[in-house]
């Protein structure tokens, strides 16, 4: 059940049927997103595919002597344009892979457009979703629809999106959602429909428990999408924004044009696979031995008198070029997340924060926001943080003292739009659309829990928080996850206790859920869980979700940057 | 305050819920009422204090964000060091995913169509080659006749309009036939194909020099009719439609047959790069086994193949820096994407040497493989002998742990499962004891007499011969017999000795 892995095995497969000879990849925007998140350029490049092209771009030139790979979504406009590249073909030869299920009408269309004879190959291989890591998957979704239901585009989007990672994983699960979302209802019933309407596609060798898929609602808990992190991961997401494994740090003061914008891939990085899910203070420890390493190597290179030096060079060669361009790289990013971090006194943000969702007592926590609204080095978005968790959390408190914040918002500065998100959160995951209990005050198992977890994890008070997904898996392990809650659908129900769940989060997932879950799969012994979501949010998305239900208008629109190859 | 309270309320004992007022009574009763219990729980509370100080201490005061590496320097618990990356050999191996293939569909579509164009498009060469080969036989009216009898031609009152631009035919707007499907067109949507592209088409041998198939038409409103003279080359009336057939089947001859500049050098590029992988492949064990004075192979052969390899090399490189430059001769440059494919084959090749480049480093001198060679022989003879050595010790053990057995003592664990440390320590101790040395001259060297060594001798002659004829399989299957013959040998040899 790795996402990754079930991707590179496709495209891998994909190349090794196009045989040897020079090779292009055809693609669209989303499968571009898709193949570049598991490949570097580098690596594709040993398996001859020289050449990356977008079908909707208009500039190629006809190069007979390639051979010419498609993979792309089953969309119309590339099925048309794609006919349209048949009948005038560009490339000697054709290998079309479409990323899910497509129509006999399509295929038809296709065959009868190649008057040329060039397609070998027509195909569906179910690689229609983004591979962040080996467990953790998106479909780059932001807003998922108006109000409490699916757009209909989005809502086939994503259930291809979520058949596909079945197909990928071989996977057919028994069904469970959460009961208080009717979107994770239809999404729960649309998946069912597809796997019974492409039954034959779902038979494989069944596994002694069933694989469990659980469709969630990120209106269940709209705390963790609020927080400020500090695992690496989450953290770089957080203060810099993660897009396609791309970071983009243009705006970092005094920096070199080389690392304007920097990839961290955990495929490719082996110090960043390393640190992903470690704590910043950490992170600093080990950049240094990095760097050590580094200045130790390099100290090796500077005298290449003899032979013998020479041969050192070369065969140092790769991992000293490796591990040069790692090391500015990642000594760059922690080095601005630090500017960041004592610029902005996140640390203090983060402790209010933290203080406000785990323990908290209301009017220390009040007396805190006020003090942070006061302080001039904490920016707009931490204070409206704050004031949102404020409001979700003490939403049915008697002192509640929301308009209050927000008045001293105005007064500080911060804009209409951004005051609104206030309200935004509440509607969105308030107690009246959450349905399940995310603050477990004064519950004192709870609180010894989490006392404890806090001392075996990362003991620090900034990691306090546990998102409620954490708990949801756990129980759903031990096979005590309430059915009234999160039923199954249908009637079979799940005797075992479950081993291969896939958890999909509507509305987006977080870096923190994916570090809870890499750490329910590490200390969990044969439990493989793979979390998906329509996107991965930080607060800055999270923002753009959210407002969506409120201001209805504003058209859903994908985050799929463009990846420069 | 609240939040002493509730801290307070944290002290409960995660097991019993039994409120315990501190920290370490919370330990203490762990350990006493629960230590069988849960030890993952246990441990967390070990040292508990520490972690509580370092919380409190450590990391609030870490407001300059860049100590906080330093501050965390000291700690060699590595709290969360359970949580690096992913590995991956946790979840491995995995099967490819579902996939699902309309190839078939595709083709049995496609291919319908294609039998069509196929079929008309053959029909129309067996007509074009009967009109090329008698060309000039006849005049021009019996030719009329001559083209008729290859295709029927469609009588002029069936058809009122040109059916490929829709205007009604006039006294002076005239129908003209295709003579290949003896379809009728204007004078303005009639194609002409030239005889030599006819003969090309329909001979596969001719030799095609003009660049167009088919005549151009440099103004629509002239008349081709002046082009149609016997002074401009002859040519053949068709329709558009024929002329697409004629082309498109021209066009999948022509690929076929012609390989452009780039795909012969990226060709001949490929081959020398399967040609590295299968040498290096015989190679690098060769190399392996030669550095520590193995004699397995043959120190010469590992010296024509690393030359081999350098030739080939060289020639990737060569071929590949061809190809980056190709098209930029005269002042011209090639199109923007073929500048990028040459430039990505460059890298791809450079990649390749880089990463290959290592096993050409290893090879020892010839004098460097002597004294390893030398030193190679004494360290089998000091490990024979070291072995004798722990055989023997091992039998005296026996014999005092049966004459301790008399006694009645108990025996120490550690003497009679000897662990590798200990086998370690003692090996050094009896080497210094002892103080031995070689005190033969090793037999096996130059005896050629033994009937072992001729064996030997004789399989090494075979793998000689089994690699100039490059099988592969067979040096491989040797070269394990001769390594279980060695050893062999060298059971032989120690037997002889003890
Ligand atoms: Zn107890
Ligand atoms: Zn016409
Ligand atoms: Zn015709």
């Amino acid at each position: 059940m790795n996402v990754i892995l079930a991707i590179k095995q496709y495209i891998s497969k994909m190349i090794e049927e196009a045989g040897p000879g020079m090779k292009v990849l055809l693609m669209d925007k989303e499968t571009t997103s898709i193949v570049s998140m598991v490949y570097a350029q580098s690596e594709i490049l040993q398996k001859e595919v020289y050449l990356f092209e977008r079908i909707d771009s208009s500039g190629r030139e006809a190069m007979k002597h390639l051979k010419c790979i498609c993979f792309l979504r089953p969309i119309r406009e590339n099925v048309e344009l794609l006919a349209q590249e048949l009948r005038m073909p560009k490339y000697g030869l054709y290998y079309i892979y479409f990323s899910s299920v497509i129509s006999k009408q399509e295929v038809k269309v296709l065959a009868e457009a190649d008057d040329q004879e060039v397609v070998r190959e027509v195909q569906e291989f179910y690689g229609d979703y983004v591979a962040v890591n080996p467990h953790l998957f998106t479909l780059n979704i932001i807003g998922c629809g108006p109000g409490l239901g699916w757009k209909t585009d989005l809502l086939t989007r994503t259930v291809q999106g979520l058949t596909s990672v079945l197909l990928s994983l071989k996977k057919c699960p028994m069904i469970r959602y959460q009961n208080s979302s009717e979107m994770a209802r239809r999404l729960a019933e649309n998946v069912r429909q597809m796997i019974n309407k492409e039954a034959a596609l779902f038979e494989f060798r069944k596994t002694d428990v069933a694989p469990v898929l659980l469709v969630l609602d990120r209106r269940a808990d709209a705390v963790t999408p609020l927080l400020n992190q500090w695992t690496y991961q989450a953290m770089v997401h957080e203060l810099l924004g993660i897009h396609n494994n791309r970071i983009n740090l243009s705006n970092v003061p005094g920096i070199s044009k080389d690392l304007q914008e920097v990839v961290l891939s955990a495929e490719h990085d082996e110090f960043y696979a390393n640190n992903l899910y470690m704590n910043f203070g950490e992170i600093g420890t080990n950049i240094k031995e990095l760097m050590d390493e580094f200045q130790k190597k390099s100290k090796g290179q500077a005298k290449v008198e003899s032979i013998a030096d020479m041969k050192a060079f070369v065969e140092n060669y790769p991992q000293f070029r490796k591990m040069s361009g790692t090391v500015a790289k990642h000594v760059t990013v922690v080095g601005e997340l630090s500017r960041l971090v004592a610029k902005l006194s996140l640390l203090e943000v983060s402790e209010t924060e933290q203080e406000l969702v785990c323990q908290g007592d209301h009017s220390a926590c009040l007396q805190k926001i006020r003090s942070l609204i006061g302080n001039e080095k904490v920016q707009h978005t931490d204070v409206l943080r704050l004031v949102m968790l404020y409001a979700l959390r003490y939403e049915s408190h008697s002192n509640n003292d929301v308009s209050g914040l927000v008045e001293a918002l105005r007064k500080r500065g911060v804009s209409d739009k951004h005051r609104s998100m206030v309200h935004a959160v509440l509607e969105y995951g308030g107690k009246k659309t959450r349905g399940t209990d995310l603050f477990r005050d004064g519950d004192p198992v709870a609180i010894t829990k989490r006392f404890l977890k806090g001392l075996k994890g990362v003991e620090n008070v900034y990691t306090q928080h546990q998102p409620l997904l954490n708990t949801v898996l756990d129980q759903l392990l031990k096979g005590k996850l309430k059915e009234s809650a999160y039923p199954y659908l249908g009637t079979s129900q799940l005797r075992d206790r479950p081993q291969d769940i896939v958890v999909f989060m509507i509305g987006g997932t977080t870096y923190e859920e994916s570090f809870a879950v890499h750490h329910i799969n590490r200390s969990n012994p044969g439990v493989r869980v793979v979390l998906g979501g329509t996107t991965v949010h930080n607060f800055k998305s999270f923002l753009e979700e959210i407002s969506q239900p409120v201001h209805g208008q504003t058209p859903s629109h994908m985050t799929t940057r463009t990846v420069h190859w | 305050m609240a939040g002493v309270a509730e801290i307070r309320e944290g002290f409960l004992c995660p097991i019993c819920m039994k409120d315990l007022g501190t920290v370490s009574q919370l330990q203490d009763h762990f350990e006493e009422e629960h230590s069988s219990e849960d030890k993952d729980v246990l441990q967390q509370l070990r040292g508990l204090f520490d972690k509580a100080k370092k919380r409190i201490l450590g990391d609030k005061e870490g407001g300059d964000s860049t100590d906080a590496g330093e501050t965390r320097k000291g700690d060699n618990s590595k709290p969360s060091g359970g949580i690096p990356g992913f590995d991956p050999s946790v979840w491995e191996p995995q099967d490819d995913g579902v996939t699902r293939s309309h190839t078939d569909m595709f083709r049995s579509i496609r291919d319908e169509r294609i039998d069509r164009y196929v079929v008309e498009t053959n029909k129309l060469l067996i007509r074009l080659d009967k009109l090329v080969v008698n060309d000039g036989v006849f005049d021009h009216k019996k030719r009329k006749a001559y083209e008729k009898s290859v295709v029927n031609w469609i009588p002029d009152n069936q058809v009122p309009k040109c059916p490929t631009c829709g205007r009604s035919f006039t006294l002076t707007k005239r129908r003209h036939h295709c003579r290949l499907c003896g379809g009728i067109m204007c004078d303005r949507c009639s194609q002409f194909l030239t005889n030599s592209y006819a003969r090309k088409l329909t001979d596969p041998a001719f030799q095609f020099e003009g660049e167009n198939g088919f005549l151009k038409r440099s103004d629509s409103n002239s008349s081709l009719n002046s082009i149609a003279s016997p002074e401009g080359e002859v040519h053949v009336r068709t329709c558009q439609e024929c002329r697409k057939l004629l082309e498109r089947r021209d066009q999948l001859v022509e690929q076929r047959n012609t390989k452009p500049t780039i795909v012969l050098l990226y060709e001949k590029m490929r081959s020398c790069i399967s040609d590295c992988d299968v040498i290096l492949e015989q190679y690098i064990p060769m190399v392996e086994s030669l550095s520590i004075g193995e004699s397995s192979y043959s120190f010469q052969d590992a010296q024509r193949y690393r030359l081999k390899l350098v030739k080939l090399y060289e020639a990737v490189d060569q071929l590949s820096k061809r190809i980056m430059v190709l098209g930029f001769e005269d002042d011209k440059t090639p199109a923007a994407k073929q500048i990028i494919l040459q430039k990505a084959i460059r890298s791809y090749a450079s990649t390749f040497m880089q990463e290959n480049m290592m096993g050409l480093q290893a090879l020892p001198t010839i004098e460097q493989y002597t004294n390893l060679q030398e030193k190679r022989k004494i360290e089998i003879q000091q490990r024979i002998a070291y072995e004798r050595q722990v055989t023997i010790e091992a039998q005296e053990r026996e014999k005092r742990i049966e004459e301790s057995h008399h006694k009645d003592v108990p025996i120490k664990s550690s003497n009679t499962s000897p662990t590798k440390a200990v086998v370690d320590r003692e090996r050094s101790d009896s080497q210094k004891v002892s103080g031995w040395k070689p005190q033969v001259e090793p037999k096996f060297v130059n005896s050629s007499s033994d009937p072992m060594i001729q064996q030997i001798n004789i399989i090494q002659g075979y793998i000689k011969q089994a690699k100039q004829v490059q099988k592969w399989d067979e040096v491989e299957m040797l070269e394990q017999n001769l390594k279980e013959l060695q050893k062999e040998y060298m059971n032989q040899q120690r037997q002889n000795w003890s």
